[in-house]
């Protein structure tokens, strides 16, 4: 089980403001270890984290999850990865308003086709992992950036993905509370085996990563 | 269905605001369509109540026929000659009565013949009778205005004193009750002039029109012949109605009326779903980019205006039928059941077509948004 990028080419924008975001990368990142992707703003993380999340199609390249190419699937197939073998934790906007943390994750059984009844106890269990056993009631106006997040990776780890991504998990947050999601992050990528790929800036999470890949330095494969 | 109740409840402010625009809208479609009926009974359903199936009128009459026209009795006699053709003199004439208790009326009254298919019988009290000709049988809304059986009612400025015999479903012509009355009473009250006491037969034989019971499989053609060969313009019930003071006008009104809620309902209900789509065009990218297919993105909005056109129309009519209770006994208002659910129905339909202007957003909502708005 791993996601294999090979060759990835992908440009964004038309016209004059057309850029190159990634030109050619490739890397290897396996189940069961936490991928720290870092590089500065705008070297591609996060549209590399899109077109591995089965969000952005690539001009050029494949997209291998446990042998089969996202990239070459169809919009429907696509959407279908995405619910049921990918969790992604955005940046932001990741939470529905109005639904409180338990809803969350039983929105995103709903999505998946599951019976958000069957999976009430297990979004419970996750929630108190995570740290907000005291917070299932409570919707997003009511909960900080960092709590947010956590509800995002809850959400993320809920159908048990066999790729999980993690956008930039520890921006605006201070550092007691970045340790601690790092941590989290670390935690959770060994119990579920996950393939765990996370973009950031933030050296506490790139200290606390099994692995990591620099954008600009891309390897033909990550070492895990 | 999950996500679209949740996001009900999370969002119940603008989903209430929404709904009760589509309760007011159902409302007034509901009470439109009460005013339309009513106004239509109030018109006509003496006319309706009769078991004719078409109306002779004389020939050269275009409109208010019944008040305008006259046919004579060679006519209707001849019209009973035809072949297969039930045939018997009507006569529709308005005028105003005082009961011997003083309470005043206005009446439609129908000339009829007494046993003829034309005469409605009785309901309580006794039918109209040719041995007794100054007898009248009155509609439910008369007595409902003072009329009773055993009342004297003397035709106004004619003096003609009439005995209440019996009395007859609601009936009504030109927004007045219609009363019964044989066929030489109604020529007195058509023809007498005040101050005279002319007999009947001294009285033109002369009526409003013919009314007709023909086979079904009547043909235009033999209609046309048989009229000129009794000199008159054959018309089918429905379309006597026309003849009725009024009608015409009075549907072709509130028919626009709501001809016009029937635009607007969609409109309506697909601008505030169009806003409400603008709004979470954020939560939708997020909804796609969890993995949510476009039809069960498109599902989950229809899913949300159904609950909320369906809980809102329902009320709505509700809110119409209470209108209709409160003020029905005072104005032509009638909305029967089967009127008010396809109302409601034709409301429901037109409030998802609105919800359908929306749906190509929601299909298209691209879930790179959520991370362009990141990056």
């Amino acid at each position: 089980m791993s996601l294999h990028l090979d060759a990835l080419t992908v440009t964004l924008g038309r016209g004059d403001s057309r850029t190159t975001a990634l030109d050619g990368f490739g890397a290897t990142f396996r189940p069961g270890v936490l991928t720290a992707l870092v590089g500065p703003s705008g070297s591609g993380k996060s549209t590399l984290l899109a077109v591995a999340g089965a969000l952005l199609r690539p001009d050029r390249g494949r997209v291998l999850l446990n042998g089969t190419d996202l990239a070459a699937l169809g919009d429907r197939e696509r959407a279908r990865a995405r619910r049921e073998r990918v969790g992604y934790v955005f940046q932001s906007g990741n939470l529905l308003t109005g639904l409180t943390a338990e809803e969350q994750l039983l929105a995103a059984a709903s999505i998946a086709g599951r019976r958000p009844r069957a999976l009430r106890a297990r979004a419970r269990e996750l929630l108190t992992e995570v740290g907000l056993a005291h917070r299932l009631a409570h919707r997003p106006d009511q909960l900080s950036g960092g709590e947010r997040r956590r509800i995002a990776l809850a959400r993320a780890l809920l159908l048990e993905p066999e790729l999980l991504l993690v956008d930039e998990p520890t921006a605006a947050v201070d550092r007691s509370r970045a340790e601690d999601l790092a941590a989290l992050l670390v935690r959770t990528t060994h119990r579920y085996g996950s393939v765990t790929v996370v973009a950031t800036h933030d050296p506490v999470v790139t200290e606390a990563a099994d692995a990591t890949v620099d954008m600009l330095r891309p390897p033909v494969s990550a070492s895990a | 269905m999950f996500l679209a109740l949740l996001e009900l409840r999370a969002a119940r402010g603008r989903f209430l605001l929404m709904g009760s625009v589509v309760v007011l809208v159902a409302a007034l479609v509901g009470i439109v369509s009460g005013f339309t009926t009513g106004l239509g009974d109030d018109t006509v359903s003496a006319l309706r109540r009769l078991p004719a199936t078409h109306v002779a009128f004389a020939s050269g009459s275009a409109s208010d026929q019944f008040a305008r026209g006259l046919v004579d009795d060679r006519t209707a006699t001849g019209w009973g000659r035809e072949e297969r053709a039930e045939a018997t003199p009507l006569g529709v004439t308005l005028t105003r009565g005082t009961t011997g208790r003083g309470t005043e009326v206005d009446l439609a009254a129908f000339g009829v013949v007494p046993g003829a298919f034309t005469d409605p019988g009785a309901d309580a009290g006794a039918p109209l009778d040719a041995a007794r000709p100054g007898g009248i049988v009155v509609s439910r809304r008369l007595v409902d205005e003072g009329v009773r059986v055993g009342d004297t009612l003397t035709v106004d400025r004619l003096g003609i004193t009439l005995d209440v015999v019996g009395t007859t479903g609601r009936s009504a012509y030109g927004h007045v009750p219609v009363a019964y009355v044989t066929t030489d009473t109604w020529r007195r009250i058509r023809f007498t002039v005040p101050g005279a006491t002319a007999r009947p037969a001294e009285l033109p034989a002369q009526y409003s029109a013919v009314a007709l019971r023909l086979p079904p499989d009547a043909g235009a053609a033999a209609l046309a012949a048989a009229d000129r060969r009794h000199g008159t313009r054959t018309v089918t019930l429905e379309q006597a109605f026309a003849a009725a003071p009024g009608y015409d006008g009075e549907r072709l009104t509130m028919t626009s009326i709501q001809s016009f809620l029937f635009l607007i309902a969609p409109l309506v209900v697909g601008a505030f779903f169009a806003v409400w789509t603008v709004q979470r065009t954020p939560e939708l990218a997020l909804l796609r980019a969890l993995g949510a297919s476009r039809r069960r993105l498109l599902g989950h909005t229809l899913a949300q205006a159904a609950l909320v056109v369906a809980a809102g129309t329902a009320t709505g009519g509700a809110l119409a039928s209470a209108v209709g209770l409160l003020v029905g006994a005072q104005v032509p208002f009638s909305l029967p059941a089967t009127t008010l659910a396809a109302t409601l129905g034709a409301v429901a339909l037109v409030g998802l077509a609105g919800t359908a202007l929306t749906l190509r957003r929601v299909a298209t909502v691209d879930p790179m948004t959520l991370l362009g708005a990141a990056r």
